[in-house]
Parts: structure tokens; C-alpha cells; sequence
């Protein structure tokens, strides 16, 4: 689709200067203004969303944070080479991909039994909640070969594990995915507003 | 997971540091609405190398992530009774997520004993955990990626 390409394209400059625009605008922003945040703005890459409830202390002293924030963060950031655009993204050493709806009580052998048989796992990760000690609800595994990561999505993406419902999907994506999402969601190009959460 | 849909708007950013005789040591990680994580940490102490790594996520993991911040209902505390920052150290915890944004400070928390003797306990607690659950998610995802240790 080449209008799709066409914006992609114009919003993709615009997100990275995001950190680096915050400092240039100095512009005293008080009053009533001050509590729809300049950064909203630019964090949600556009104005069209309806104003945010700001809470926190972290909006006093704004401006200095931000200069603070683009000394930090305005230098380069490594990656791994990638042609960019959509699809997964090759990590170091094999592919990686995340599985979801892990049960609490699950054991790293329930997803080894479960994975290993596409190919032998490199790496699991079956992070804990820190707070009660149970599995968190994710894991990250890695396949050395980009076919057996593959396999692994397709055929275990809605399976069920210890009752639950797993969803598995790449891990890493060689380039930003908002503007294709947003697209499907609305084809006219401005979103509806999103639901109001239950907080 | 009720609240883990991918609808609207999700920005997530951690910031922990201070000044001192090692120069600005800090950690710091960004989950972008358009999918990039960026992690910068820089620590003196041992060598004088800034690690500063980013990546694109899949909406996959970005969806996971909102998990998370939504069942902690950190959205729901306020920072207001919190430690403020001090020479020791600051935390910085901003989250836009569907109508919220958030952006609260404090002190480096040592233990769990800090979170007790504070003014909040029960609001500190909540933050004291998700940031520890994030960040257990940002290493896996850093380290597996890049093959480093990030601390």
C-alpha cells in the first residue's frame, strides 16, 4: 500500500527526535496549560488523543528534567544491524520469542517438555513475580535457528498449558510496528478513543 | 488480562541514579509507543563504559508489559507521601497509559524496611515490585538479545 508506506515513512524521523525536541522548546509552559505536558504529546506521536489525567511530582520541575533526561539519552544507542521494516529480528546468537498466559505454577521443565521439541532451547527465561515469588506470567526462549522459532509460534500460539492459554509470538521486530497497528484499527487515519480503563 | 488489550497510547520510562565520586551513575530504560526499548546504564565504578542499547519490540511484548504495570495498579498511587529524591539517589517511574500519565520520584529504596518505615508503605510497596518485575523483564530482554549482562 503506498500511502501507508508514504507515512510511515514522515513519522518514523519525528519519533526519534523525540528525546532531543524536548530540550529546544524552552518555552515556559505554566498556567492551565501545564497540566496537559508538552512530553504527552510527543511520547504519543500526536495531539489527537484526549487529554491525559497527570499525576505525580515528576511534572514540577519539568524543564530541568527533561534537560537532565536529553543529556542522558541523546547520545547513540548500539543495535544490531537490521534492515528495518517489519518482521522478526535475529538476535546475537538465535531467535528469540515470547510466550504469554504462562501459568503461575508452571516449571521451567513444563516449557522445555513443551518447546523443546521444535529444537533445543538455547536460553529460557521463566522470570518470577518479585513480590509473591510465583511465575510472573511470561517466558523468553531462544531457538538457535530462525525455522524452529517458527515452528514453536505456529504451533503452540493457543494451546493450553497447566489450563491456561499460551500466546506466542516473536520477541524482537526490525523496525517500529505503531503506525501499521494504528492503520488496521482505523482506516481513516485518526483513532476513536480508547475505552476508559478500569483505575 | 483484562487490561493487557493493545488500544491507545502506552509509554513507559525508569530512571535510577545519583551523583556522587563516580561521576553520574544511572540506569535508565524506555519502552516507546512504536515499539523501541532503550536501555542506557552507566556505572563508573568498575570501568567507564556507558552501555546504551535499543531495540524494537513486538507489539507481543509491549502488550505484556502493559500486563504488568496494569495488574500492579500503580496508576492508582500517588507519589505525593513518597521519600523525596536526596543525594543518595532518585527514581524516576513516568507511564502514559490509555487516559494516565504518571511521573513519580523518590529515593532509592534499599529494602523492603525503607518501604515499611515510609509514609506510604502500601503505595511504595506497589512501585518498590513493579519496578522490580519490569526491570527483570528489560534484562532478560537485553541480555538475550545482545548477549551482555546488563548489571
Amino acid at each position: 500500500m503506498a500511502s501507508a508506506e508514504a507515512e510511515a515513512v514522515d513519522f518514523e524521523p519525528e519519533d526519534d527526535d523525540l528525546m532531543d525536541e524536548d530540550v529546544g522548546d524552552g518555552s515556559p509552559n505554566r498556567g492551565a496549560a501545564a497540566s496537559i505536558p508538552r512530553l504527552k504529546s510527543a511520547i504519543t506521536g500526536g495531539g489527537s488523543s484526549a487529554p491525559k489525567k497527570t499525576k505525580g511530582r515528576g511534572f514540577r520541575d519539568e524543564a530541568a528534567a527533561e534537560a537532565d533526561r536529553h543529556a542522558r539519552m541523546s547520545a547513540r544507542f548500539d543495535s544490531l544491524d537490521s534492515e528495518g521494516g517489519p518482521g522478526p529480528e535475529r538476535s546475537i546468537e538465535g531467535w528469540i520469542i515470547l510466550v504469554t498466559g504462562v501459568h503461575e505454577e508452571a516449571q521451567e521443565d513444563d516449557l522445555q517438555n513443551a518447546f523443546g521439541e521444535f529444537g533445543e532451547i538455547k536460553n529460557l527465561h521463566l522470570n518470577l513475580d518479585r513480590r509473591t515469588g510465583f511465575v510472573k506470567g511470561y517466558a523468553l526462549i531462544e531457538f538457535e535457528k530462525f525455522d524452529e522459532a517458527q515452528r514453536a509460534i505456529s504451533e503452540m500460539d493457543g494451546t493450553e498449558l497447566l489450563t491456561q492459554t499460551l500466546n506466542v509470538d516473536w520477541a524482537f521486530s526490525k523496525g517500529p510496528f505503531r503506525r501499521r497497528n494504528m492503520r488496521r484499527r482505523s482506516p481513516r487515519g485518526h483513532r476513536s478513543r480508547s475505552p476508559r480503563r478500569r483505575f | 488480562m483484562a487490561d493487557g488489550g493493545y488500544d491507545g497510547d502506552f509509554y513507559l520510562r525508569y530512571y535510577v541514579g545519583h551523583k556522587g565520586k563516580f561521576g553520574h551513575e544511572f540506569l535508565e530504560f524506555e519502552f516507546r509507543p512504536d515499539g523501541k526499548l532503550r536501555y542506557a546504564n552507566n556505572s563508573n565504578y568498575k570501568n567507564d563504559t556507558m552501555i546504551r542499547k535499543e531495540i524494537f519490540l513486538t507489539p507481543a511484548v509491549l502488550k505484556e508489559c502493559r500486563r504488568i504495570v496494569a495488574d500492579s495498579e500503580i496508576t492508582k498511587e500517588d507519589d505525593i507521601n513518597w521519600p523525596e529524591p536526596d543525594r543518595v539517589g532518585r527514581q524516576e517511574l513516568e507511564i502514559v497509559m490509555g487516559n494516565e500519565h504518571i511521573s513519580f520520584t523518590t529515593s532509592k529504596i534499599g529494602s523492603l524496611m525503607d518501604v515499611q518505615t515510609s509514609k506510604d508503605p502500601e503505595g511504595l510497596r506497589i512501585f518498590y515490585y513493579l519496578v522490580q518485575d519490569l526491570k527483570c523483564l528489560v534484562f532478560s530482554l537485553i541480555s538475550l538479545h545482545f548477549k551482555i549482562k546488563p548489571i
